[in-house]
């Protein structure tokens, strides 16, 4: 690690002497790998191509472009440790509510921070490192799962955040509203009362008149009290997490009906069976050695060979099964339980 | 299957008692074939809409569309099909008093201020589904499926609606016309003029519905029936004999150019919002090949339905914004039926 000491090298980058007095454009990156401070231009020069040795002398590190991140603390050892310390917390990403009690949280807590500090003081580095490797390789679902976790709690409350935005502009906008009217109001009950002051003429009469124009305003200002109580609250019912919830567990319970497609109106029992009947175009084709133990209707099998039929869909199937539905369509019904008399006729 | 008896409507009452059960209010819009008058049934109170057929016009009789629809809709009592509640003639004409259905979807979907939750496509897609299987359980193809068509009753249920195009699958040597189904919501199979066509060319429109749903923006939409081919196969590949043996013996096959099909990545981008559950169901509901297609009972089966979110509750679903005069904008919204 170089700490630079004075200011003016502080400003230069020490690969191609660029001055930020001169280019005060000019960005400062360095790499988790080796912390040398490289400007930006001096990156895409040297790292474009793929990986690269670092340009420092003696330090010789192969870098990568894509590694290269500004640099948000002044002091390096301090940008180093935050470092560290994001690279372990990925891996040990399990929070409090994952363990059974404080001691084996706080337990878990400290073993990331020896993890940590040997890493950061090239205690054991190499050792450390194998480990929290193994540990990583061990736990990788866990780890990923924790994470979809987490991310899904963000979402949430990133919605919950809106929300209550939202809930709190909606009220701004009534409360300005209601102002405004209010405003008008009194403006209106100011003209009103000088009206009226002036078209009465006696002297004893002009405060019952006044009293009575403050009650009104009193009478007004308690109503619109409760007004506004009730828009908050129909407002809060509309934006709260707990009251959308409620919602859809009534949907939910709603769905516990079984679903019926036919609404129970199907004829699942038919008072028939089929004999069997080839539905096979090249069986159709040669449909007198195919229905030996069926039914054998010679005119209806000249037309199921009929390629202009077949084309469009026509089987013999649906011949006979609408003869079978209509000669058996009138059993089901018990006329004695139909209301009225039926009239039987075949369609 | 028993549920298209459990009533039998009244076929036709007597004039002069008619006046009695129904009051006609005012007019709410005229088409080419009928007169659309906004009522109220006397006994219940129930807001109704009478569809008066001018029969005078029609040298042959009646209109065929009107006679599909008072045969059909008379077989079909579903939640999620229109309910025709009476049909009686007065002097010269037919009337049909139908359920009164202030919305459809299509005003939905082209209002932009309103956000469609993915929830909220399921259930009307869901309801959709459940309306078609009824039809097709019954063996009736409604062949003219589209948003304007879905209409939505005050208490967010879905109907299915104008029945003038539909028809029961006739004999198997029967041949069906191949011109039906408005153009944007047409199958490959109609597309190709096949006349042996089956439920499929159904799912295929409400699948492209459901695409609509997402995208709040007409999926395939050709400027004419050649324009439609190109659109539809750039979006969803060229059939060949391959992915669709036998197209090439359809009457108006023609291979135009060749497009290579989405791959589901670029039905990813194409459908940004939809899981990939959603995304299976659209790619059954409109496999080119009608026989790979789904039905609308493994559509209704299918785990789409299953995932979270559930699909919203009718009477939560987005609704119609009231305007300043609610009874102009009835108006518009009647007058955008078929007539």
């Amino acid at each position: 690690m170089v700490i630079l000491e004075d200011d003016r090298s502080q400003d230069m980058c020490p690969i191609c002497k660029t001055d930020k007095y001169l280019s005060p454009n000019m960005n400062f990156l360095v790499n988790p790998e080796c912390y040398h401070r490289i400007c930006e231009s001096c990156v895409d020069r040297i790292f474009s191509l793929g990986p690269a040795p670092c340009p420092y002398q003696n330090c010789g590190k192969i870098l990568r472009k894509n590694k290269f991140k500004q640099q948000i603390f002044d002091d390096l050892a301090i940008e180093r440790e935050i470092d560290i310390r994001k690279k372990v917390g990925a891996i040990y990403n399990k929070t409090e509510e994952d363990f059974e009690d404080l001691k084996e949280y706080n337990k878990y807590l400290e073993t990331i921070e020896e993890i940590i500090f040997k890493l950061n003081n090239g205690e054991d580095r190499e050792k450390t490192e194998a480990e929290l490797y193994k540990y990583e390789q061990e736990h990788k679902l866990e780890i990923l799962e924790k994470n979809i976790r987490e991310s899904q709690k963000n979402a949430d409350a990133h919605k919950y955040k809106e929300a209550m935005e939202r809930l709190k502009q909606e009220k701004l906008k009534v409360e300005k509203q209601h102002e405004l009217e209010d405003l008008e109001y009194q403006k209106q009950q100011q003209q009103e009362l000088l009206d009226v002051l002036a078209s009465s003429n006696s002297t004893a009469s002009a405060q019952e008149i006044i009293k009575k124009q403050r009650a009104n305003a009193s009478k007004r200002a308690t109503l619109r009290k409760e007004q506004l109580q009730q828009i908050n609250s129909q407002l809060e019912n509309q934006f709260n997490p707990i009251y959308q919830q409620k919602l859809l567990e009534q949907q939910l319970a709603a769905s516990k009906v079984p679903f019926t497609p036919f609404q129970g109106d199907r004829d699942l029992h038919k008072q028939y069976s089929l004999l069997p009947i080839p539905t096979e175009i090249d069986k159709l084709m040669d449909i007198e050695h195919h229905i030996s133990d069926s039914y054998n209707d010679p005119y209806l099998n000249k037309l199921a060979k009929s390629k202009e039929y077949l084309g469009a869909g026509w089987r013999l199937t649906t011949v006979y099964e609408r003869a079978l539905d209509e000669a058996f369509i009138g059993l089901g019904c018990i006329i004695d339980q139909e209301k009225r008399p039926q009239k039987v006729d075949a369609v | 299957m028993a549920t298209e008896l459990q009533e039998s409507r009244p076929r036709s009452t007597p004039t002069s008692s008619i006046q009695l059960k129904y009051s006609k209010d005012r007019k709410v819009g005229e088409g080419t074939y009928a007169v659309v008058y906004l009522g109220v049934q006397i006994s219940t109170k129930r807001k109704i809409a009478i569809k008066e057929i001018k029969t005078g016009l029609f040298k042959d009789g009646l209109d065929m569309s009107a006679i599909r629809e008072v045969k059909y809709l008379q077989e079909l009592k579903h939640p999620n099909v229109i309910e025709l509640i009476d049909v009686f003639s007065t002097s010269n004409n037919l009337n049909l008093v139908l359920e009164f259905l202030p919305c459809d979807l299509e005003v939905l979907i082209k209002d932009t201020s309103i956000v469609f939750k993915s929830a909220d496509i399921k259930s009307w897609l869901l309801m959709t589904l459940r309306g078609v299987h009824h039809c097709h359980r019954n063996f009736i193809l409604h062949r003219d499926l589209k948003p304007n068509n879905l209409l939505l009753a005050p208490d967010g249920q879905l109907k299915i609606a104008d029945f003038g195009l539909a028809r029961s699958l006739g004999n198997p040597n029967e041949d069906l016309s191949s011109n039906v189904v408005t153009r944007w919501y047409r199958a490959p199979e109609l597309l190709f003029g096949a006349k042996h066509y089956t439920g499929a060319v159904d799912i295929w429109s409400v699948g492209i519905i459901f695409a609509e749903l997402m995208l709040r923006t007409p999926y395939l939409p050709g400027k004419d029936d050649i324009d439609q081919l190109d659109v539809t196969f750039r979006a969803l590949g060229t059939p060949t004999e391959q992915i669709w043996p036998n197209v090439s013996n359809l009457p108006q096959y023609n291979a135009l150019r060749v497009y290579p099909p989405p791959s589901r990545q670029e039905l990813r981008n194409r459908f940004s919002a939809a899981t990939e559950k959603a995304l299976d169901l659209l790619i059954s509901m409109t496999q080119l090949d009608p026989s790979r297609r789904c039905d609308s009972t493994s559509a209704l089966l299918h785990d789409y339905f299953l995932e979270a979110p559930r699909a919203t509750n009718p009477n939560e679903l987005p609704q119609k914004r009231e305007k300043k005069k609610p009874s102009n904008e009835d108006d518009g919204t009647i007058k955008r039926r078929k007539l």
